[in-house]
C-alpha cells in the first residue's frame, strides 16, 4: 500500500565503471520516484544495471552523475561525492539490505545474527525487536541454531529480520530468492508482501525473475542501464 | 546483546588450527620473553644473595698477581700472598668500617684423596668476628672453638657430611700431620660455608708457621661512602681490595653477554610470532570480505569494522600471552637448570624468578606488539567498499 | 689500571667462590669413581667399555644386609641407605666383571672402599680412592690391595671384621699402618659391606631386576 510521500527521488542517475582503457555505462541517466509503502521491483537480465541502480538508491555507491533525494534531503547531487562514512551514517539510518546469498555471520546464531546491527548502531525503540521480528518471520524457535542448522529460506528470513531491525524506512533486496527453490521463493516472497501489506514497509526488489517481480506494485524494467515503467 | 569479544571470539574459532598456530606461536614467543626477564632479575637476586651471605661488602687481601695466587692456591696453598695482622687495625680504623674479621686461607696437598691427591682448604677465623659478620650462621650439632688456640675444627654441613664427620670425631691435617677435633657442624646455608672447615685463626697460623693472614672481611657502616672508603683502603701498603659490589657488576657483565644473545633470539621469536599474527588476521579478513561489507551495509563504521578485528588480535595475543607465562612460570626450575648449565659462573638459589609484575609486564609487551601487529590488517578491513566486498562473493 | 683491578676481583671473588667448594657429598648420595674413563682401565685390564647402574636397596633387602652384616653393629657400617654406583664392565660386547665401591667413616674422615669383581665375585682389584690420617698412605699401595686379590664374599663367613676374630685369608691380611689399627678393621668393614650390596644386587639370583 503506498502513501503520498515520496521517500526515494532520482533524476539522471549515471554510474559508469572503467575496466582498462574500456569506460562501461553500467547506469545511464535513470529517473525515478518512490513513494512511501510502495513495493517496488527491478526486473531485467544480467548486465542490464539493476543491482548498480539497486546499490545507489541503497548509498553503496557513489553515481558518476545525477541527483537522488531520500524524503527530500540531497544525498546525491551537484557534483559533489560522499565518503564512505557519510554512506555509511545515511545507510545505517534509512536501509536495511537483503542478498541472495544471505551472507549471515556462520559463527553467530540465528538471534545473534539478527542483533547484529544494533551492536553497531541502536535506533531508539528498537528494544525487543530482535524477538518481535523473529516471531513475525516464523524463526523464534530457531533462534539458538547456527546458520549451517537451518534451511536456505529459513536463512533468507533470519536475513530479512536482520535487515528490519533497526526499523529501516526502506527495505532493499537484491535477488533475494537467487539462491532457492520453488517453495522457499513462494516463502520469501510472501514474507515480503506480508511485510509491506501490514508494516507499511517500503520494499526495492531486483530480480531476474518475472513472476517474483510481479509480488511488486510496480514493475520496472531494467535494459542497457535505462529503466523501463510499463 | 551481542559484544565485540564474543564476535572476534567466534571468528578466530572458525579456523581453529590456524588458530591454535598462531597462539603457539605467541605462546613460545612469550615463554622465552619471562624466562629472560624472571632470569635476569633472578641471577642478580641470587648473585645478591650470595654476596649477602659472605658477611661481608668488602675484602682487603695481599697485592700481588691474582692469577698466580690462585693458581698455587689451587696447586698446593704454598706460595701465598699475605698480609700483616696489623693491617686489621688500619681498617678497623677507617671512618665508615662497621666491623672486620681476619681470616687466613690455607690449602694442603692430600695425596690420599682420589688417583692423583687433592686440596684439603682451611679458614682460620677468629670465631667471634666471623660469627657477628654472619648472624645467619646456625650450628646443626656443637659450637664455636673453646679458645683461640684450640685444637679444634668447625666444619660445614657438606663437608661434615663427606667426611661423615660428627661432633667428638678428629680431622687431619694433610702434609702437616696435625689432629683437630670436630667440635661443631653448621646447618646449610647454601653458600661456600658449606664447604668450609674452620679452625681459630691462631691455631691455623701455629700450623702454617706463620702470624699473617690472608684476607680481611670488611662490614660498612650503613650509609657508608663505598667508593671513599675502597680508595683510602687501597693506599695501606701492599694491599688489594675486593669490593663485592663491583664483582657482581662485573659478573653480571661477564653474563650479559649471553643474557644479549638471549635477548636477540626474543625478539627475532617476537617477530616472527608477530608476522604470524599479520598473516592469521590478514587471511581471516581477506576471507571474510563479502561479510565485512554487509557489516558495513547494516551501519558498521570504518572504525568499528577496525575496532573488531583488532580485537581479534587482542584476543591471539592475550591468549598466547598468558599460556607463554603459565608455561614460564612452569618450567622456571628447569630453566634455571638450563641456565646454570650453560653460564660459566651461576650463583646458588633459583635464577629464574617470575613474579605477577613481571608477567604484567610480559603480558603488556606481547599485546602491544600484537596490537601494533594488528593494526594493518585492521585498517584494511575498516576501508572495505560494501558494494565491491559483497559482489566479491558472487 | 681499573680494568686490571676488575680482572683481578673477578679472579678473587671466583676463586672464592669456587674453590673453596666441597666436593658432591657422596657420602650422602653414594660412592662415585672419581674419573671413571681413568680409573676403568686402571682397575679392570682389557676392559674395553664400562655402563654405569643406580640401585637403591629395597625394604626387605635393606633389612638382609643389616642382618647380614649384624645388627648390633649396624652404626658400624653406616651409611646403608643410600644410592649405590655399579660399574658393569665389558671388553667388547661381553660383561667381564663388576667395579663398585661403599662409603665408610674412617678415623680422620670418611674412607671409600672400591673393589672389581669377576663374574664369580672375586676380586681382583683393591683399591682406596680416599682415606685420611698419618699413615693413610700405606692403605693405597699395591702391597696392602693385593692382599685382597681372589678373596670373595664366603672369605667371610669364617671372619668377623668387627671383632677382627676369625679363620681363612681374612685374618692373613696385614695392616700396614699400626697408627691406624681403627681404619684397618674399617676397611674390612667395608669390604664385607661392599660384597653383601654385591651380592644382594647382582649375585644373588633371589634379586629381581629394576
Amino acid at each position: 500500500m503506498s502513501g503520498t510521500e515520496t521517500v526515494i527521488e532520482a533524476r539522471g542517475l549515471t554510474r559508469t565503471f572503467r575496466l582498462g582503457s574500456e569506460e562501461i555505462r553500467a547506469l545511464d541517466g535513470v529517473s525515478l520516484t518512490i513513494r512511501q509503502g510502495e513495493f517496488v521491483s527491478f526486473m531485467g537480465p544480467s548486465g542490464s544495471g539493476k543491482t548498480t541502480l539497486i546499490n545507489l538508491l541503497g548509498c553503496l555507491d557513489n553515481p558518476t552523475a545525477g541527483e537522488m533525494s531520500l524524503s527530500g534531503t540531497r544525498i546525491f547531487g551537484g557534483g559533489k561525492s560522499l565518503s564512505e562514512r557519510h554512506l555509511t551514517r545515511i545507510r545505517r539510518d534509512v536501509f536495511g539490505y537483503i542478498f541472495q546469498d544471505f551472507h549471515l555471520i556462520p559463527t553467530l546464531t540465528v538471534r545473534e545474527n539478527v542483533a547484529l546491527p544494533l551492536f553497531f548502531y541502536r535506533k531508539p525503540g528498537t528494544a525487543g525487536e530482535v524477538e518481535r521480528l523473529l516471531g513475525i518471520l516464523g524463526m523464534e524457535h530457531r533462534m539458538h541454531h547456527l546458520p549451517r542448522q537451518i534451511s536456505g529460506g529459513e536463512m533468507q528470513r533470519v536475513a530479512i529480520a536482520r535487515a528490519l531491525v533497526n526499523r529501516p524506512a526502506i527495505l532493499l533486496a537484491d535477488e533475494p530468492t537467487g539462491n532457492l527453490d520453488t517453495k522457499r521463493t513462494d516463502e520469501i516472497g510472501s514474507v515480503l508482501q506480508e511485510l509491506n501489506r501490514t508494516e507499511g514497509l517500503t520494499i526495492v526488489m531486483v530480480t531476474h525473475d518475472a513472476g517474483f517481480a510481479r509480488l511488486g506494485e510496480r514493475i520496472i524494467e531494467m535494459r542497457d542501464g535505462r529503466a523501463y515503467e510499463g | 546483546m551481542i559484544g565485540r569479544f564474543r564476535i572476534a571470539w567466534k571468528n578466530l574459532w572458525r579456523k581453529k588450527a590456524r588458530t591454535f598456530l598462531t597462539v603457539g606461536g605467541i605462546t613460545l614467543s612469550s615463554w622465552v620473553l619471562v624466562s629472560l626477564l624472571g632470569f635476569n632479575r633472578g641471577y642478580e637476586n641470587a648473585l645478591d644473595r650470595d654476596i649477602d651471605n659472605m658477611g661481608y661488602q668488602l675484602m682487603v687481601m695481599a697485592k700481588g698477581c691474582p692469577y698466580e695466587a690462585a693458581t698455587l692456591m689451587l696447586q698446593g696453598g704454598t706460595g701465598l700472598r699475605y698480609i700483616e695482622q696489623s693491617t686489621v687495625d688500619s681498617v678497623k680504623a677507617e671512618p665508615g668500617v662497621a666491623m672486620v674479621t681476619p681470616i687466613l686461607m690455607q690449602a694442603y696437598f692430600d695425596p690420599n684423596k682420589g688417583e692423583n691427591g687433592g686440596i684439603a682448604g682451611y679458614f682460620g677465623v677468629d670465631a667471634a668476628s666471623y660469627a657477628a659478620m654472619k648472624p645467619f650462621l646456625r650450628f646443626k650439632k656443637g659450637g664455636w672453638f673453646i679458645g683461640e688456640n684450640a685444637e679444634e675444627v668447625v666444619m660445614g654441613f657438606e663437608a661434615a657430611e663427606l667426611e661423615q664427620r660428627d661432633v667428638g670425631d678428629m680431622t687431619f691435617v694433610p702434609e702437616k700431620n696435625v689432629q683437630l677435633k670436630v667440635v661443631g657442624i653448621l646447618e646449610r646455608t647454601g653458600t661456600q660455608d658449606d664447604g668450609t672447615i674452620f679452625v681459630p685463626l691462631k691455631t691455623l697460623q701455629r700450623i702454617a708457621g706463620t702470624d699473617r693472614i690472608t684476607t680481611i672481611g670488611i662490614k660498612m657502616e650503613k650509609d657508608a661512602d663505598a667508593g671513599g672508603l675502597e680508595a683510602r683502603l687501597y693506599e695501606l701498603p701492599n694491599v688489594q681490595v675486593v669490593s663485592f659490589t663491583q664483582v657482581k657488576q662485573t659478573i653480571m657483565k661477564l653474563v650479559s653477554t649471553a643474557r644479549l644473545m638471549v635477548f636477540s633470539i626474543v625478539i627475532i621469536a617476537l617477530l616472527i610470532a608477530m608476522v604470524g599474527v599479520v598473516n592469521t588476521v590478514l587471511m581471516s579478513v581477506l576471507e571474510r570480505l563479502p561479510e565485512i561489507g554487509v557489516l558495513k551495509a547494516m551501519g558498521a563504521m570504518p572504525g568499528d569494522i577496525f575496532l573488531l578485528i583488532w580485537t581479534e588480535t587482542l584476543i591471539l595475543c592475550s591468549c598466547g600471552g598468558i599460556a607463554g607465562i603459565g608455561l614460564g612460570f612452569a618450567f622456571a626450575r628447569f630453566t634455571g637448570v638450563l641456565a646454570r648449565r650453560i653460564l660459566p659462573y651461576a650463583p646458588k638459589g633459583g635464577l629464574v624468578e617470575i613474579d605477577l609484575r613481571l608477567a604484567a609486564v610480559t603480558l603488556a609487551v606481547i599485546v602491544a606488539a600484537g596490537l601494533v601487529s594488528g593494526i594493518v590488517p585492521a585498517w584494511k578491513a575498516g576501508r572495505v567498499r560494501p558494494m565491491e566486498s559483497i559482489r566479491s562473493a558472487i | 689500571m681499573a680494568k686490571t683491578r676488575e680482572s683481578a676481583q673477578v679472579l678473587l671473588v671466583a676463586y672464592l667462590l669456587f674453590c673453596l667448594r666441597p666436593a658432591p657429598a657422596n657420602a650422602a648420595t653414594g660412592c662415585d669413581l672419581s674419573s671413571p674413563d681413568r680409573d676403568v682401565p686402571r682397575l679392570f685390564p682389557g676392559s674395553t667399555s664400562y655402563t654405569t647402574r643406580y640401585m637403591s636397596l629395597l625394604a626387605d633387602e635393606l633389612s638382609s644386609v643389616v642382618t647380614r652384616l649384624d645388627a648390633r653393629f649396624r652404626g658400624l657400617y653406616d651409611p646403608l641407605n643410600v644410592p649405590y654406583t655399579i660399574y658393569e664392565i665389558y671388553t667388547g660386547k661381553k660383561k667381564v666383571g663388576y667395579i663398585h665401591g661403599v662409603n665408610q667413616k674412617g678415623q680422620f674422615g670418611g674412607i671409600q672402599v672400591f673393589v672389581s669383581l669377576d663374574l664369580d665375585g672375586r676380586i681382583t682389584a683393591f683399591y682406596i680412592q680416599k682415606i685420611t690420617g698419618p699413615s693413610a698412605g700405606t692403605f693405597r699401595t699395591p702391597a696392602f690391595g693385593n692382599q685382597f686379590l681372589g678373596l670373595s664374599l664366603r672369605d667371610f663367613d669364617s671372619y668377623d671384621p668387627v671383632s677382627g676374630k676369625g679363620s681363612g685369608k681374612l685374618p692373613a691380611i696385614r695392616n700396614p699402618a699400626p697408627d691406624m689399627e681403627t681404619d684397618f678393621y674399617s676397611i674390612l668393614r667395608a669390604l664385607k659391606k661392599n660384597l653383601i650390596l654385591m651380592d644382594v644386587f647382582i649375585y644373588s639370583t633371589t634379586r629381581k631386576n629394576p
